[in-house]
């Protein structure tokens, strides 16, 4: 397998600003800005803590313990006291602490499962076109690994960062406050310190957005590998398939390791900064005060200060790759969530009296970037008519039904629903109104129940009805739990054949006003078929049906055959008629014969 | 130490192993750098006091700050070093890891697969080893360096007063203790999570995979809600999680505070009494100050190990799964050939689950030529096209191949004799070439064209935008069905295997088509073994034998025009198909 599988490197091309793209993680956090802050305040109480017990060591020990002039059981009772305060600080320290983790990870969980739902709300309601360009492995890598590595953010940098950053900002005022002139100095090293930040920060958020397409590349090979497994062995491809994933797996680690490497050179910078700084006050400093331009406390206070300053700096850089990494998947995720491809909203009209009169005017359409599969595609289908499209594989039978549905919108030309075109309908209401058996079968992981209802509101006596209908008896007969036993993955298998008798009570059961087969029976034998033909003929009267069948025995029934072929109608009319016409259907009939 | 606990240890070590020159490096490099932390502050206080005592002149001055800017330049070097050399292995370690498990995947078989969708299998490899690698990384380095620092001050504690180091040292069984029984929960926790999170990735790998589904029935807001309950017991997985995560990290540094007090109270006294003196106090004190941060790194550590351990023996569950379909103990070389194959069924009973028959007894063999399988939906006929394809596995005794046992010869050697359409055509994200080439890499285009004409989809692939070089979507998203089947169909002819089983090849493909390929496979069926399942009589009438399956039985066998005179299903269906041919 050699073919692209990382697809396009992006989802789509762009980027946003990392201003951009703060800006809508904290519009995020705003809805839980109390939870944080209280998160804050919490921590502060750990700091506190953490400052208080050294505190309390050194009352101890200059109170009591040195207090030579206090009598033996004053300094023991004293340092008993103290010992009764040092133990309430160290429990409040662990409390706030257990705390605050727990406040943290909860808002942080929320607000990842907002997040996680708006982006699969939002993804689910994009158009098929989108998902025909995307590889499912991304779109749940988006889902997962990228809300992961932002909730990772969230619970293990926001707060410390807000720390450090008050932190710094209460050393700088203090400095001032005690020193100007040594304030000032100090403050000479931020400028060189932001641009290299903002320097790594830039390159660091290049590297990590490579790091996400290759997770995203690696996830989708490893899903779609999994999925189709057996024809892999059968095959023999293992080796080949390996060798591929070797490549996607070594790339993954290459950008790894440069972002290693980039990182393994940040970190020590700051520390760096910090160290030369030290040498420098201790050359240029101490000379000041050999000097005496400058009295040896200040000194001392300044390389104290500069250890102070120092450390939520370094603290920061230790997290710098943590911020990167998430910006980068915040930005994967945001460009998804803002994607303005979306399905045709329409104009979400509903047609007054919906009579399942259907409307091909002059369609035209290409699929993206492709040759045109309809060329200027006319059909009239009558309410209550029952039309049968047959024509080779690839004339575009299904194209038709996608156009129908409103999963795609044609080049040219309209398609209109009794009377309204299908652009302004609702398309909820529209698909609702249609029953669609497609060609590919899915079932989902659930009852065999839920798969035939999705939920919708049916009784018992209706579902009785369909699964007589789609001749489900036989299956459910071996079902020991009916029509609650779980299928699809994890659950019993089905045969094909079955799955589309499925489908086609999950269509029936939404009592549709249109009733699409397309292929649907396929994978079914013509015994049964024939039985199902019996058994919903009546549920057909008086309803548009479109049948796509190759088995002309599917089709002789209806109203009306058309025969596609190259996205355009060839010819259309009655079982007998065509058959006597001597066109292309009659050539079909012919051909089967030919097998006799 | 249990024996799973060995094992994992074992697994890790052979991934550390290549890189073990490495690893020492790096940690040679981390230690270099704490001892170089530790030199500077002592450069300072020299210079101060210098300064102080006014002995220090301008060149003593500079020479100091030289040194510690030297010492700096050494600390960047080495730090540099470390980060890249031990992070770096931590790196190598999981793409070592990930290799691993998609290795083990590659050799699994479809027992595996129903139980494990490969939602939780990607889970697998990204998120469950982004915990390994998290601990193979900082968690090593944090643990060395916590380890290294305790050892340093209580080595100084010892030193300096052992009676006192004792007492300090107290509360550490207790913190050892503690940490032990947290570390089973978060255990348990944190599986549950991850489990939470897998069931997370399949859900949206299912709901994009069925995405016309969705879109048709409407159910976008339905998967939406489900997304969001699965979502809402990720957050209480999650919250249960955190309150043991929350526990453990500050318990050790509650314990390096406990540690504390007991100095003070225990020296304090010691002062008092006189029998240690106040500077001792001091000094020793100072030392349990410096033991704070690692004993807090602890707690931090044991928790990033558990849930690195966790995830590991995830993965090592699917590492240690093996097939059903086991390479034999010794396996038979492949019988002669040259007169063709006989493959044979002989008393096949096939359940899932107890008393849950699926195949009985089944009675068949096939070749040289073609053997038609017929029978009603869900009978059992993919179920025997994926016997013989060696995609289910089968008792001893069952499945023969010229008479030798299926069992007793390795998998794959089978795999290699036999080419297979799937009911469900499988494509894969790549060139039309590639998918039809998947069985035999080294085809040429002529080949490539050849059965793609064979078939009968040379044509339409031509009219592609890029021919053969166009790539199709996922599992084939951009063909129409026919395509798709007549793709997988193409490859299995490429593939030129002595047998060829087809499930249901031709359920897409329009009569014209079908006709045409049906010719094509004549010349292929002559001199080959093929079994073919199919609700289209037309195939039937160029097969030697028909057998007809109906509830997983064996009915009836003989010849398309026996069967059609004499079993009334199969008469049924015929004549049904055979109304197409009168206007
Ligand atoms: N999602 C898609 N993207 C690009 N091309 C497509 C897509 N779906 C179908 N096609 C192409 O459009 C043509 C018509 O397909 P379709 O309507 O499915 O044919 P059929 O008549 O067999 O149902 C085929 O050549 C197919 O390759
Ligand atoms: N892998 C499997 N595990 C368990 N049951 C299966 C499996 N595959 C198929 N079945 C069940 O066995 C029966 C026969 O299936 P199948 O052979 O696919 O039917 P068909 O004759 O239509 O091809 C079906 O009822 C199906 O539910
Ligand atoms: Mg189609
Ligand atoms: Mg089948």
């Amino acid at each position: 397998m050699r073919g692209n599988f990382g697809y396009f490197e992006d989802d789509r091309p762009g980027s946003f600003s990392a201003g951009a793209i703060w800006k809508r993680i904290l519009v995020r956090v705003r809805p839980w800005w109390k939870s944080v802050l209280l998160a804050v305040v919490l921590s502060q109480v750990v700091v506190g803590a953490g400052l208080a017990i050294p505190w309390l060591v050194k009352e101890a020990l200059d109170r009591y313990i040195t207090a030579a002039g206090l009598a033996p059981a004053e300094r023991i009772s004293g340092i008993l006291r103290i010992a009764v305060l040092f133990c309430a600080t160290a429990a409040t320290g662990f409390a706030a602490n257990f705390f605050q983790v727990v406040v943290l990870e909860r808002c942080g969980q929320e607000i990842m499962h907002r997040l996680r739902q708006d982006l699969f709300a939002r993804i689910i309601s994009l158009g098929l076109p989108f998902f025909d360009r995307q590889p499912v492995g991304r779109l749940v890598t988006r889902l997962t690994n990228d809300i992961q590595n932002m909730h990772e953010m969230f619970t293990s940098v926001i707060v410390t960062l807000f720390n450090d950053i008050l932190r710094m900002a209460a050393i700088v005022v203090i400095l001032a406050a005690m020193n100007p002139v040594l304030a000032g100095i100090l403050l000479l090293a931020l400028p060189p310190l932001f641009g290299l930040t903002a320097l790594f920060g830039r390159t660091a958020r290049r590297l990590f957005r490579d790091i996400r397409a290759t997770v995203a590349a690696l996830n989708s090979f490893v899903q779609e590998c999994a999925s189709g497994m057996s024809v892999i062995q059968i095959f023999g491809a293992e080796d080949r398939v390996r060798s591929r994933f070797d490549e996607l797996n070594r790339d993954n680690l290459v950008r790894n390791l440069r972002q290693i490497a980039v990182f393994a050179m940040f970190m020590p910078v700051i520390e760096l900064f910090a160290t030369a700084s030290t040498a420098v006050v201790i050359w240029r400093g101490g000379s000041r005060v050999l000097e005496g331009m400058m009295s040896i406390g200040a000194l001392a206070a300044f390389l104290h200060y500069i250890r102070l300053f120092f450390q939520p700096v370094r603290e920061m850089s230790q997290k710098y790759s943590i911020v990167q990494s998430a910006v980068a998947s915040a930005e994967r995720i945001f460009l998804l969530l803002e994607t303005t491809q979306q399905e045709p909203q329409g104009g979400g009209r509903v047609p007054r009296s919906p009579a399942g009169a259907v409307e091909f005017r002059e369609v035209s359409f290409a699929y993206d970037g492709g040759p045109e599969v309809l060329r200027g595609f006319s059909l009239k289908i009558a309410p209550g008519e029952t039309v049968a499209i047959v024509g080779p594989t690839g004339s575009g039978k299904t194209t038709v039904i996608n156009l129908l549905e409103g999963f795609y919108r044609p080049g040219r030309g309209a398609i209109l629903v009794d009377g309204v075109a299908v652009d302004e309908l609702d398309p909820a209401w529209l698909r609702r109104f249609i029953g669609l058996v497609s060609q590919e079968t899915l079932i989902l992981p659930a009852s065999l129940r839920e798969n035939i209802t999705l939920g919708r509101d049916i009784g018992e006596a209706a579902l009785a009805r369909v699964v007589e209908q789609a001749r489900l008896g036989p299956l459910l007969s071996r079902m020991e739990k009916g029509l609650d036993t779980a299928v699809g993955i994890g659950g019993r298998v089905l045969s094909a054949g079955e799955e589309q008798l499925i489908a086609l009570a999950r269509a029936l059961a939404g009592d549709p006003g249109i009733l699409i087969l397309d292929e649907a029976t396929a994978s079914i034998d013509s015994a049964t078929e024939s039985l199902i033909e019996e058994a919903i003929a009546t549920t057909l009267a008086g309803r548009t049906a479109i049948v796509i069948a190759h088995r002309l025995s599917t089709v002789r029934r209806a109203d009306r055959i058309v025969v596609m072929e190259a996205g355009r109608i060839a010819e259309s009319g009655s079982h007998e008629d065509l058959a006597a016409a001597g066109g292309r259907y009659a050539a079909m009939l012919e051909g089967e014969r030919l097998r006799d | 130490m249990n024996p799973e606990t060995k094992r994992r240890l074992r697994l890790l070590f052979s991934l550390f192993r290549p890189r073990l020159a490495a690893l020492a490096a790096g940690f040679a490099a981390l230690l270099a750098v704490d001892a170089m932390q530790l030199f500077i502050p002592r450069v300072i206080r020299d210079a101060v006091d210098g300064i102080a005592a006014g002995s220090a002149d301008e060149q003593s001055l500079f020479r100091q700050g030289l040194v510690i800017a030297a010492l700096g330049c050494g600390v960047f070097v080495c730090r540099y070093g470390w980060r890249r050399l031990i992070l770096g292995a931590s790196r190598q370690v999981e793409r070592d890891l990930r290799a691993r498990i998609f290795d083990a995947v590659l050799g699994l078989d479809a027992p595996f697969f129903h139980k494990n969708p490969p939602g939780s299998i990607v889970a697998l490899a990204s998120n469950d080893l982004n915990a390994v690698q998290m601990a193979c990384g900082m968690g090593l380095v944090a643990l060395v360096d916590a380890v290294v620092m305790t050892l340093a001050c209580i080595g100084f504690m010892l030193a300096m007063h052992p009676f006192l180091t004792l007492i300090a040292v107290a509360p550490l069984p207790f913190l050892a203790l503690a940490t032990a029984l947290l570390s089973a929960r978060l255990h348990h926790r944190f599986a549950a999570a991850q489990k939470r999170f897998a069931e997370l990735s399949e859900f949206c790998r299912q709901s994009f995979a069925a995405i016309r589904l969705v879109k048709a029935a409407g159910i976008e807001a339905r998967q939406t809600r489900a997304f969001g309950r699965i979502g809402r017991s990720y957050i209480r997985d999650n919250l249960r999680l955190a309150t043991v995560q929350g526990a453990l990290f500050p318990f050790s540094g509650l314990m390096g505070n406990l540690c504390l007090l007991l100095v003070l109270l225990a020296g304090g006294r010691l002062v008092i009494e006189g029998a240690v003196s106040v500077g001792e106090l001091v000094a020793f004190i100072s030392y349990l100050f410096m033991l704070t941060w690692p004993m807090m790194a602890f707690g931090w550590v044991a928790g990033l190990f558990q849930r690195g351990m966790t995830s590991l023996s995830r993965i090592m569950k699917v590492l240690d799964s093996r097939p059903v379909m086991a390479e034999p103990s010794e396996p038979l070389p492949l019988p002669a050939m040259d007169k063709g194959v006989r493959i044979e069924l002989s008393g096949l009973n096939l359940d899932s689950g107890p008393g849950r028959r699926l195949l009985e007894g089944i009675e068949l063999s096939a070749g040289p030529g073609l053997l038609g399988i017929a029978g009603p939906t869900g009978a059992g006929k993919s179920l025997i096209a994926a016997v013989v394809a060696r995609i289910l596995p089968v008792a001893d005794g069952c499945l023969f191949i010229n008479g030798v046992d299926a069992n007793r010869i390795s998998p794959a050697a089978w795999r290699g004799l036999v080419a297979f359409v799937p009911q469900h055509s499988l494509l894969f994200a790549d060139t039309v070439r590639a998918n039809i080439a998947l069985g035999r890499p080294d085809a040429g285009l002529a080949e490539i064209e050849a059965a793609a004409r064979a078939a009968a989809i040379h044509d339409e692939i031509m009219a592609m935008p890029a021919g053969y070089e166009t790539v199709i979507g996922e599992r084939g998203v951009s063909l129409s069905g026919g395509q798709k089947q007549r793709l997988a169909l193409a490859r299995a002819i490429l593939s030129d295997k002595p047998v060829l089983v087809m499930d249901d090849p031709l359920s897409a493909v329009d009569a014209a088509t079908e006709q045409e390929i049906i010719a094509n496979l004549r010349k292929i069926f002559r001199n080959r073994t093929c079994i073919v399942a199919s609700h289209r009589f037309s195939l039937f009438e160029e097969a030697d034998r028909v057998v007809v399956i109906e509830r997983g039985r064996v009915t009836d066998r003989g010849s398309h025009r026996e069967l059609a005179a004499r079993n009334p299903w199969y008469a049924m269906v015929a004549a049904r198909q055979a109304m197409d041919l009168k206007p």
